[in-house]
């Protein structure tokens, strides 16, 4: 194979990391122009807010790209929530990350089964799913939040190694994990195959329902460990927070690169959508404009990616012969 | 309950799904009269029901027609509250003026939705996502975050258009003629030449265009509609309220979405109609109606909300896997 | 090499109605290339999707390697050797070319990884077997057509084939593209590969085929090997009825000129055509598929742009942007694909044909709906759509009527100028007269009717002129009443007749 000259790897680098780009510039920028932009402090504190949505957009980036969706994301991480605040006063701390952990898989087990399974759009499957979470957490908390006593799990929501959060680098374990496995494993071929071409994957042996299953299961699985976090930095579990949770997830994926029809994005492009929003936000504080602007800038932000990346040309899929018919 | 349905029914599609969701609604009915100890049938609580949800009508309607056309849209309840706030802003300057820039301003970002979508061909999940995310925070600007109600000129809000809702009109109460006409009015449009050419290029939109129908105008106009009806929705919003909130509707293209599905309009668009969709409705405020009325807590709610969207869409979906 | 691989005996297939493989029987042996051939719809599409899995027979029996198979799921067919490269090549488009190849059976590291190398190694191998180089980096959508048919052989050869079936593969290829697949099929027959290879362009067939098989309407006409065939046997074999074509009607007085095509160019697949189109006139348009018929014609309704070349309507020059435009200029199109493009088959009956009607009958936006639900009826009537119920979904419609539908549809229009793309694909016997008898009182009536057909019956019985389209362009025209079948599919094959 010929090696290719620098320029051409170059674009194409570009083209497939877009987001990365974006970050980096952006970081620059606001390093460059936002005084305390580049202190510890800040950088905390972006890290701090990035953590949550971080693992929710990566459960999300793994169903997009099987080319469904998951609304119920902010539902799961207010019933993860209460169902660990819940059972720590009970059993304890560990016990009680198991439960959250064993109830949201769970829960995505059923969205994952109702999507494999009959042809229900996921975008209905989960929100109904939404609903059912949410009462859930409603019910087992009474409405009420739940405060939490246990210190050791605090800290999983304030703890810092330095200026890194722990649970920011839980979240680079976990989405090195995920990126090795969709990079390096079958079944990470099979992944992005299901969300390119249902059909011509199941013609090669793919087992479609297995994978659908599975990601969405990943998905509540990630929203229970964000979830978690979340409720240990508010230091109560709540029933009524994660509103919308899900519209800052979707909105990272597709500025990540990831296409809502399937088979394309990655976790490094996914990684870098969240921490540009979070960028975004951070500049809006530093530099004093109205924080009511954050909608403003996130919503032009995704017309713009979605736009460059249509006109750019929707990736013709394969050779259709026009004219040529079949006899 | 309503008045009778005056459509040609013949025009609308397999009357099969809403069968499923009249079905649904009959027992819910019922249901609900044998728990309610018969409260539920009183007037006065139907009427109730309607009063409370003449809002949630108008905007599903909405969706409804956009849906149709194959598309979605999720900035409703973010246009809803963006005209609230406007209208609170200028209601010192007459209620007229108000009504009329909150309408103007549902009817850019629609066309702007529509424009987006359909000359640049974009995926309206997307781009819908997108302008709800703008629309809020354009209204959050606007008043700081908080709900208001004062006007631009530091006029308090007018008492007039606070009664408006609790007024009636001919005896009947002021929000239902806004349910009747709403309907009504989209029901007419469903027997204009526009309504006709949705179902098709909702259906099959290439075989549309090789009719001759303006597929793209059809299409824009679907979502100019959403976002004049959800300006009409944020007006009566303050006349209920009495405040402006920019916060306010983040739940209501979801639940807009879910009563559509439910009374049979399928999101692949082409196929549904207006009378399946009010009983989706329907559907959805009974059930929440029955709910409080038997003092169900309300953390039950969405959970019982989640299971009936699931109930009945695999239902729906069920019959059309019969059909093919 | 005389090994018996896979034979198929008596092999039935019907539709509906419509009996579209009537007892074929067919031997493929290994390291011999056998080439399937005959017109359009003769039914050589449905015997590969037969021997792949896609259809399963009526009848017949199949027996593969020794032993007689059942049903055969596609997935089976496989996964046990044999394998079609389709048109429409059945990749997964984001993966690369190592990924798709290798999709199922991906070899794994010591940990359980994929193993690249190896997995490169092996792709690397088998297009060194195949003499090509493909980057196997690159997703499948970015390469061009024909390489990406060289990663479905390969795909094929891995799956160690003992039989490998071509579908019209050259129908897009450039001439070198040819030679590199043919090169490919000689190496693959040293491997003792069973080859079937489906084409119309004759030169390939002579070239490359040991055996030839042709089908006629479903049925096996002659199989033997390629060296007992020449050019003009074999379109005689593809072509020979004993029916007479007694051309339907009177000679016609054609009308004045009212379409003008000049130098058409579009996309490739439209080469620098020009023709005239007469009032009171069926103009058939012949050839095989691919020639570019229906692209001339999309060009001319606006459904697809062209690049350039001058199209008058009645004298005055137009450029059709889409078909609103067209229909506003009095042309109709009845599509080929009735199911994708001709019919709402979720709505009833009285809706599609007033689609293209309800314009005319608006004032200030009010639609006048007594006119359309008469117009609707009326036409229903006229057509003899059965059933005559106007509130019928078009989809519980048979394709007779559905066809039905869609001419209403161009009649309530009031076009003067009609393009049929095959009136009668998939239509019945009672239909299909009922068809053309409408066809005819329109021509009757003035208007001017293009009729695109491979049938070739229908082509020689119904149209007043013939224009033959050969790759782009008309290669030849011919009166109705003069022309036979030979004289035309010599003309599509371009074949010196």
């Amino acid at each position: 194979m010929s090696q290719p000259i620098f320029g051409n790897q170059l674009s194409s680098f570009v083209k497939r990391n877009g987001s990365l780009v974006v970050l980096i510039f952006l970081f620059l920028l606001f390093s460059l122009t936002i005084a305390n932009f580049t202190d510890s402090r800040n950088l905390t504190a972006i890290m701090f807010q990035s953590v949550v949505t971080g693992f929710l957009a990566l459960g999300q980036f793994l169903v997009i790209v099987t080319g469904g969706i998951d609304l119920s994301q902010g539902a799961m991480v207010a019933m993860t929530s209460i169902v660990v605040s819940v059972s720590m006063m009970r059993y304890g701390a560990w016990a009680a990350i198991v439960c959250g952990l064993l109830a949201a898989t769970l829960l995505g087990f059923c969205t994952g089964l109702l999507v494999a399974k009959t042809t229900m759009p996921p975008f209905i499957v989960t929100l109904g799913m939404m609903g059912i979470a949410r009462g859930i957490a409603m019910m087992l908390a009474n409405a009420k939040p739940v405060p939490i006593t246990n210190d050791t799990f605090k800290l999983l929501g304030s703890e810092r190694i330095g200026w890194v959060p722990v649970s920011a680098i839980l979240l680079v374990i976990s989405a090195l994990i995920i990126h090795y496995i969709l990079r390096f494993r079958r079944i990470g071929r099979y992944i992005y195959a299901v969300g390119s071409s249902e059909s011509s994957a199941r013609l090669s042996g793919v087992n479609v329902a297995r994978i659908k299953l599975l990601v969405y299961m990943l998905s509540s699985f990630f929203c229970a460990i964000g979830g978690m976090i979340w409720t240990a930095r508010l230091v109560s579990g709540s029933p009524v927070g994660g509103y919308n949770y899900e519209t800052e997830s979707i909105a990272a994926v597709v500025v990540g690169g990831a296409s809502l029809s399937g088979g394309e994005g990655n976790v490094l492009g996914t990684m870098a959508g969240v921490l540009i929003f979070q960028c975004i936000n951070s500049m809006l504080n530093l530099t004093g404009i109205n924080p009511f602007w954050q909608g403003a800038f996130k919503g032009l932000l995704i017309i713009i990616t979605v736009a460059i990346s249509g006109l750019r040309g929707r990736g013709k899929l394969l050779g259709s012969r026009k004219g040529a018919k079949s006899v | 309950m309503k008045r009778s349905l005056p459509l040609r029914l013949s025009k609308n599609g397999p009357g099969a799904s809403m069968m499923q969701a009249s079905v649904i609604l009959i027992v819910l009915i019922i249901l609900a009269y044998i728990l309610s100890s018969g409260v539920f049938i009183q007037p006065t609580n139907l009427l109730n029901i309607l009063r409370q949800n003449t809002m949630l009508l108008i905007v599903v309607l909405a969706e409804f027609l956009v849906i149709l056309t194959g598309g979605i849209d999720l900035s409703l309840g973010a246009v809803v509250a963006f005209s609230s706030v406007i209208v609170v802003l200028f209601q010192g300057y007459g209620l007229g003026l108000a009504l009329v820039m909150a309408l103007a301003g549902g009817l850019l970002i629609g066309l702007l939705n529509g424009m987006l979508i359909t000359y640049l061909r974009l995926p309206a999940f997307v781009i819908t996502l997108a302008m709800q995310q703008i629309v809020y925070s354009v209204a959050k600007v606007m008043t700081n975050g908080a709900k208001i109600e004062h006007s631009l000129n530091g006029a308090m809000l007018n008492m007039r258009l606070t009664q408006l809702y609790k007024q009636d009109l001919f005896g009947v109460s002021v929000p239902i003629w806004f349910c009747v006409g709403m309907v009504l009015l989209v029901s007419v449009y469903m027997h204009t030449k526009y309504g006709y050419y949705i179902y098709a290029i909702g259906g099959n939109d290439k075989a549309a265009r090789m009719s001759g129908l303006p597929v793209k105008t059809v299409r824009i106009m679907a979502y100019v509609l959403s976002g004049l009806f959800s300006a009409l929705a944020g007006f009566l919003f303050v006349s209920r309220v009495g405040t402006g909130d920019p916060d306010t509707g983040t739940l209501l293209s979801m639940d807009a979405i879910a009563a559509c599905t439910i009374g049979g309009t399928s999101l692949a668009g082409g196929k549904g109609n207006v009378s399946g969709t009010v009983i989706g409705l329907l559907v959805l405020c009974v059930l929440n109606n029955v709910m409080s009325l038997v003092h169900v807590s309300p953390n039950i709610q969405p959970l019982v909300k989640g299971l009936v969207i699931l109930i009945a869409v695999y239902m729906n979906n069920m019959k059309s896997k019969g059909d093919n | 090499m005389d090994d018996l691989v896979l034979k198929l005996e008596g092999i039935c297939k019907s539709f509906a109605a419509v009996q579209v493989l009537k007892e074929v029987s067919l031997s493929l042996y290994a390291g011999q290339v056998h080439c399937l051939i005959g017109e359009n719809g003769a039914g050589k599409s449905t015997l590969i999707k037969v021997v792949s899995g896609a259809y399963h027979p009526d009848a017949g029996i199949i027996t593969y390697l020794g032993k007689t198979i059942g049903e055969i799921q596609p997935r089976w067919a496989r996964e046990n050797g044999i394998n079609t490269i389709y048109q429409e090549i059945d990749l997964v488009p984001h993966l690369t070319a190592a990924e798709n190849i290798l999709l199922g059976e991906e070899p794994l590291t010591r940990f359980g990884n994929i193993d690249k190398k190896r997995a490169y190694g092996r792709c690397k191998e088998l297009f060194a077997k195949l003499g090509v180089e493909i980057p196997l980096e690159v997703p499948v959508s970015q390469l061009r057509l024909a390489q990406q048919q060289m990663v479905a052989i390969a795909k094929a050869l891995h799956m160690n084939s003992r039989v490998i079936i071509f579908d019209e593969p050259t129908s897009v290829f450039t001439s070198k593209d040819v030679e590199i697949l043919f090169r490919i099929i000689r190496d693959l027959k040293k491997s003792n590969i069973a080859i079937l290879y489906i084409s119309h362009h004759m030169d390939e067939i002579f070239e490359i085929g040991d055996q030839i098989t042709v089908l006629r309407d479903g049925a096996l006409i002659r199989t033997d090997k390629t060296e007992n065939f020449t050019k003009e046997s074999l379109v005689h074999a593809m072509v020979g009825r004993n029916i007479d074509f007694v051309h339907d009607g009177a000679e016609n007085e054609q009308g004045e000129i009212v379409l003008e095509v000049k130098n058409l160019c579009a996309n490739k697949m439209v080469k620098d055509v020009s023709f005239q189109l007469h009032k009171n006139e069926i103009l058939g348009f012949g050839g095989l598929v691919g020639a570019g018929r229906t692209e001339t014609m999309r060009a001319l309704m606006g459904v697809d742009p062209y690049e350039s070349g001058e199209v008058l309507v009645r004298g005055q020059k137009a450029r059709i942007k889409n078909p609103r435009h067209a229909l506003g200029l009095g042309i109709g199109m009845l599509p080929e694909s009735r199911k994708t493009e001709g019919i709402v088959g979720a709505r009833p009956v009285g809706d599609n044909i007033t689609y293209s009607y309800v314009e005319n009958t608006t004032k200030l936006g009010i639609v006048r709906w007594k006119d359309v639900k008469a117009k609707a009826a009326g036409t229903v009537n006229q057509m003899a759509v059965r059933p005559n119920d106007t509130r019928k979904l078009v989809t519980f419609l048979s394709g007779g009527n559905q066809q039905k539908v869609v001419l209403g549809k161009l009649l309530a229009a009031n076009c003067d100028i009609l393009i049929l793309d095959e009136p009668t694909r998939g239509v019945d016997v009672g239909a299909r007269s009922e068809i053309y008898d409408t066809i005819k009182q329109l021509r009757a009536q003035g208007k001017a009717i293009i009729m695109i057909s491979s049938d070739m019956t229908e082509l020689l019985t119904q149209s007043d002129r013939i224009l033959v389209m050969s790759e782009g362009q008309i290669v030849s025209e011919m009166k109705g009443a003069e022309a036979t079948e030979e004289k035309v599919l010599s003309s599509a094959l371009r074949v010196e007749a």
